[in-house]
Parts: structure tokens; C-alpha cells; sequence
């Protein structure tokens, strides 16, 4: 940990990782600014304590650990978040960047995924984790894992087929 | 997984929105300060954790001294009701005092039912270098006393919950 702030890695390693951390912290907290806090909290944290950067499912506990005691503590700002996720899509800031208007319906089905299967997407997709890693962050066995990423394919594709 | 190889490929075109450039120069700031931390901690006992054993050790000796007295009470209690000659010879006055003992409500039962089991996942308690799994219980507990002399029992309900934080090893 000697000058580890002026130490190349952690730019590095906070560079790949923070896009997919803040997708996932978003779910819980729609200001991005917040889930920014529950990010920098969760990494500082992690590079603080020396575990290996490439035990992605510990870093992605953290961050939802983070998360939800950061929604738990203020009962207020809960509310506030669970009247923002139950907003329509286009009132919370962009989660994804530059979508053309092809991607735009994809983006929003995503965000009206459950939570259990949203989680498990974000972690499969943009972060390529293992149903393994997986569930081991979010303490489910991999079979439900599985199933959670399959439903959440299967919701995708139903919401994406013209009426 | 097939049949979704192409949704995938779509979702995997999408591309979180980056991280401000501020929660960069945050988290630089950070990790400075917990060096400095660092330098300034050398071979100096948390005090974190000195404080969370100062709270366990004060509720263990509170645990243990009043299970000393409940112990005391549980062991005086059989020499005043029933002193060995009572039996063959009581006298009137020993009878009233067992009478008085037998006159009052004794804990009679203790039942605790777990409704609800949450595995709330991985933490890091604070103070703690190592993530532990939160386990929620939701339980209703009932006490029960019951007065012999008279028959009359008292029951008391009440939901509780608690937390417990299993330790997980590293991989």
C-alpha cells in the first residue's frame, strides 16, 4: 500500500471496473451521484484491505452492501429512490450512453427487469462475471443464478416482440 | 443459450455510462488519505477494534453476572421451601412459608419460532478486514408463567429479530 495513490494500478483497475460497478449500484440508486458515492466507497475499501482486485463477486458484495445500507440509513432518501425507480424510464438520468433509437427500447426493458434478474444481467453481461462469482456475491446457489440470467433473457425478448 | 446469443450480443452493445472524472480525482484523494492513515497506524492497535472488544467484554460481564444471579437464586431456592424435616413434620409456620414460595408465578415456558430466514448476502462490518454474510431471523417469542397456588399463568408475545454475521473465508 506504500504511495498507493500515485500508483498506476488502481487507475487502471478502477477504469474497467467503475462503468459496470456504477450500472450495478444503479439499481438500488437512481442519482448517479450516489451510486458514484456507493462505488468509491466499496473500491476504497477493497484496495484499502489488499484483496485481490480479480475477486470481482467480493468487490460486487461490496458495492451492494454498500448500496443497501446506504438506502437503509436514510428512510427518506428510500422513499425517494423507490418513487424514482417507479417512475418511467426517461425521468432517471441515462444509465447506458449514446443509444441511437434502435438500442433506446432494449435500454429501457432492461431497466424494468426485477431486481433479482437485473442484478445477475448486469453482473453477466458488462462484467462478464461467472455464475459462480455471481453467486457468491449475491449468496445464491449458481443453478438459481442461472435461472435469474435465462428469466431475465426471456423477459428481454418477450418485451422487445412487437404486440 | 442459443436462442439468445443474439439478444447478448445487443445487450453487450450497450455501454454503461462512464464514471464523472470527478469520482476519479475523489477516489485519489481517497486512497491518499488512507495512506496517510496507514503511516500514521504503523504498529498501532485499531482502535476500532479496541472499542467493538471493550463492548463485548462489558456485555459478556453483564451476560455472566446475571447469570451468577439467577444461578444464586436457583440454588437458594430449594433450601428455604423444603427443609429435609418438613417433609415428615411440618410445621404450620414452614407451611405457609412454602405456600408462600409456591404463591407466585415461575417461568413456565419459552418458545421462539423463526418465521423468516433472509440471507441478506456479503458485508463488511466495519472494523472487520473480512466480508461476512448477514443472516436476518424474524422470530415470535413467547413466555409463559404460571402461579400453582392459584392456576393462574401469564403469557408474554412479542416479535423479534436478529441479526447474525457469519464469517466467510477469502478466495
Amino acid at each position: 500500500m506504500d504511495d498507493v495513490a500515485t500508483h498506476k494500478d488502481w487507475k487502471v483497475c478502477f477504469s474497467s471496473l467503475a462503468p459496470g460497478l456504477l450500472l450495478f449500484a444503479r439499481q438500488w440508486l437512481r442519482s448517479p451521484a450516489d451510486a458514484e458515492d456507493v462505488v468509491q466507497e466499496a473500491f476504497v475499501r477493497f484496495w484499502r484491505r489488499n484483496h485481490d482486485i480479480g475477486n470481482r463477486a467480493l468487490l460486487y458484495a461490496a458495492v451492494r452492501s454498500i448500496a443497501l445500507d446506504f438506502v437503509r440509513r436514510d428512510s427518506r432518501r428510500a422513499r425517494r429512490e423507490a418513487d424514482a425507480s417507479s417512475e418511467t424510464a426517461q425521468s432517471a438520468e441515462p444509465q447506458f450512453e449514446q443509444l441511437d433509437d434502435s438500442q433506446q427500447p432494449l435500454a429501457n426493458a432492461v431497466d424494468r427487469l426485477p431486481l433479482d434478474q437485473r442484478e445477475v444481467l448486469v453482473m453477466k453481461i458488462w462484467d462478464e462475471l461467472t455464475f459462480a462469482e455471481i453467486a457468491t456475491a449475491l449468496g445464491i446457489s449458481q443453478n438459481t443464478a442461472a435461472s435469474r440470467y435465462r428469466y431475465a433473457l426471456v423477459a428481454l425478448k418477450k418485451s422487445l416482440q412487437p404486440q | 443459450m442459443n436462442d439468445f446469443s443474439e439478444l447478448e450480443n445487443e445487450l453487450k452493445k450497450l455501454r454503461p455510462a462512464p464514471p464523472s472524472p470527478e469520482l476519479f480525482s475523489r477516489v485519489e484523494r481517497a486512497l491518499v488519505d488512507v495512506a496517510e492513515e496507514n503511516e500514521s497506524a504503523d504498529n498501532v492497535v485499531c482502535p476500532d477494534r479496541f472499542r467493538v472488544n471493550w463492548v463485548s467484554l462489558g456485555f459478556g460481564l453483564a451476560a455472566a453476572a446475571a447469570l451468577l444471579i439467577v444461578a444464586r437464586i436457583e440454588i437458594n431456592r430449594p433450601g428455604k421451601k423444603i427443609p429435609a424435616i418438613a417433609s415428615l413434620t411440618p410445621a404450620p409456620r414452614d407451611i405457609a412459608g412454602a405456600a408462600a414460595v409456591n404463591d407466585r408465578l415461575v417461568p413456565a415456558g419459552f418458545t421462539q419460532v423463526v418465521y423468516n430466514t433472509r440471507d441478506e448476502g456479503l458485508h463488511f462490518a466495519d472494523g472487520s478486514d473480512q466480508p461476512m454474510r448477514r443472516m436476518r431471523y424474524q422470530t415470535h417469542e413467547t413466555l409463559q408463567w404460571h402461579n400453582a397456588a392459584t392456576g393462574a399463568s401469564l403469557r408474554v408475545s412479542y416479535p423479534s429479530e436478529q441479526v447474525e454475521l457469519i464469517p466467510v473465508s477469502g478466495q
